[in-house]
């Protein structure tokens, strides 16, 4: 365990690249404010929802690809095990994204109470996204944070496996197995029917689909990084 | 003494290209070893290898007596210093010893304290901004302090002269109260061969040296005389090099000088020295000497 701890130790050396989330967030959520005060002051009524939770998404994805190149190196050229590596940054950003949930449902409901900041902007607080239990927003948040995290890790995990021409390679066959599947889909018209079947789930429950996916994100992360090198 | 390094018909291959070509050699405990060659010669992929960075091709490789790859209990007495390692691009110098005492068990922070400040090291200063020898500098104390069963250190010497006597004052210094297996990996032969108890010289990817420093210094000598007088001595011995400097020539010979030889030469107005280590190395991976160089290991 004392390993897995170094790790999680090294992760919280740089505290940029985890609270740069947050601060990420803060800033665009400040910006988006600051627009929609002057909106209100020239005279505007409309409520805004502008979506500003894709950006913390966003955000997790790239710290996904980012920490793994920036600290990998150094673990194991100090002797650190690829295995206590991968477990010491998963519970760094499990916890982070934990911290991050709880905040962003504060911020929900601080949103609730204050009228959308005064101004009836719907920046944390989202119809659909929030109408389950306090706990199942939490959860929401999580997995909102989580699953984008461990996508860019799966990109960083095949970079330093199989570099920048194997990483390519990756994600052109992603690429043209998704225009693949689009053209299907869109040749046999059931993009209808692929809607309809998801807006019968809540938000809760997609959110519970995901947990599959990252776990294979997990997997899939996991074994290029058992033969990188450095 | 425990062997802590077994390597048997050892390979490492990268596509086409055989950088480590099956070498065989153990490493005992507490004693300096000296990986010396060229560069390109294999020393860094040879280190990788030991400290499970890289993976074998062929062959085997016991470090501690167990396989290193993915090994908790073997990678945990490793400290590998090596030139070019990279830092989080944020850290800084303290951040560095910071968690350099995490990851090493045996860290000794009263020591790695003492030594930044020999080596002066800007402890509040960004690790991506360092020159090449404030690099080399945190390597050797995060090295020295590590005080790992196995401390492996290479091309440790992008620091400046005075640095770098004081690195071998400290290396041999801690090696003398805290004994422990060392390795070096350089080319800088010369300036590294009074610490070496033990020398592995690396030659395109094979191991053409594996042999006791003392033993080694020994298997050569250097004369040095007029031509005609040189030509005359050297009839029936192993030459492995020769210079000529105006009308002195002088010719490396395989060997020890013995009484007689030392008798005619002294006969023949001739000077016997020493040959360096650097000069011995250099004269046994030279391209003419290599076979040669293969006879005396």
């Amino acid at each position: 365990m004392n390993a897995v701890r170094t790790v999680v130790k090294m992760h919280t050396r740089d505290t940029l690249i985890w609270s740069g989330i947050l601060w990420g967030l803060s800033l665009q959520f400040l910006a988006t404010l600051i627009v929609v005060l002057m909106i209100r002051f020239f005279g505007g009524t409309t409520t805004f929802y502008p979506g500003g939770l894709i950006a913390i998404c966003a955000i997790m994805f790239v710290v996904g690809i980012v920490t793994l190149n920036d600290t990998f190196p150094v673990a194991l050229g100090w002797s650190c095990r690829r295995t206590d590596y991968f477990l010491g940054t998963t519970v760094m950003a499990v916890a982070v994204s934990a911290v991050a949930a709880v905040l962003l449902l504060l911020c929900s409901r601080l949103e609730i109470v204050t009228g959308g900041w005064g101004v009836e902007l719907h920046y944390f607080h989202l119809p659909y996204l929030n109408d389950g239990s306090l706990i199942e927003q939490l959860y929401i948040y999580f997995v909102l944070l989580v699953n984008p995290y461990f996508l860019g890790f799966v990109i960083g995990s095949i970079y330093r496996r199989f570099g920048r021409a194997g990483t390519l390679i990756f994600l052109l066959i992603v690429f043209l197995l998704m225009s693949l599947f689009s053209f299907v889909w869109t040749y046999l018209r059931w993009w209808g029917a692929l809607f309809h079947w998801f807006s019968q789930f809540t938000a809760f429950e997609l959110a519970l689909g995901l947990l599959p996916v990252t776990a294979f994100y997990l997997l899939v992360s996991y074994l290029p990084l058992r033969r990188a090198v450095v | 003494m425990s062997t802590i390094v077994e390597a048997e018909c050892l390979t490492k291959r990268f596509g086409d290209l055989t950088a480590i070509d099956s070498i065989g050699f153990s490493l005992e405990a507490g004693k300096i070893y000296g990986l010396l060659g060229r560069n390109g010669s294999g020393k860094t992929t040879l280190l990788r290898l030991l400290t499970a960075q890289l993976f074998v091709t062929g062959g085997t490789l016991l470090v501690f007596g167990e396989q290193p790859y993915e090994n908790r209990r073997v990678l945990s007495q490793i400290c590998f210093m090596k030139e070019n390692q990279t830092y989080p691009k944020r850290w800084r110098v303290g951040d560095v010893l910071a968690m350099a005492a995490s990851f090493f068990p045996r860290w000794d922070a009263d020591y790695a304290s003492v030594l930044s400040k020999d080596f002066q090291l800007p402890l509040k200063q960004k690790m991506r901004t360092l020159s090449r020898g404030a690099l080399s500098a945190v390597g050797i104390v995060v090295g020295l302090a590590s005080r790992a069963p196995l401390t492996i250190f290479d091309e440790p010497l992008g620091l400046d002269v005075v640095a770098r006597s004081l690195f071998y004052e400290r290396l041999l210094a801690d090696y003398v109260e805290h004994p422990r297996t060392i390795l070096v990996s350089t080319h800088l032969i010369d300036e590294v061969s009074r610490l070496l108890e033990h020398v592995l010289v690396l030659d395109q990817g094979r191991l053409i040296i594996d042999e006791e420093a003392e033993a080694l210094r020994s298997r050569a000598f250097t004369v040095t005389g007029s031509a005609s007088q040189v030509a005359t001595f050297t009839e029936g011995l192993t030459q492995i090099g020769g210079e000529q400097f105006g009308s002195l020539v002088s010719a490396t010979l395989l060997g020890n000088a013995d009484t007689g030889e030392r008798r005619q030469a002294a006969a023949l107005g001739l000077e016997l020295t020493p040959v360096s280590l650097q000069q011995l190395i250099i004269h046994l991976t030279s391209t003419a000497s290599h076979r040669k160089a293969r006879e005396i290991v």
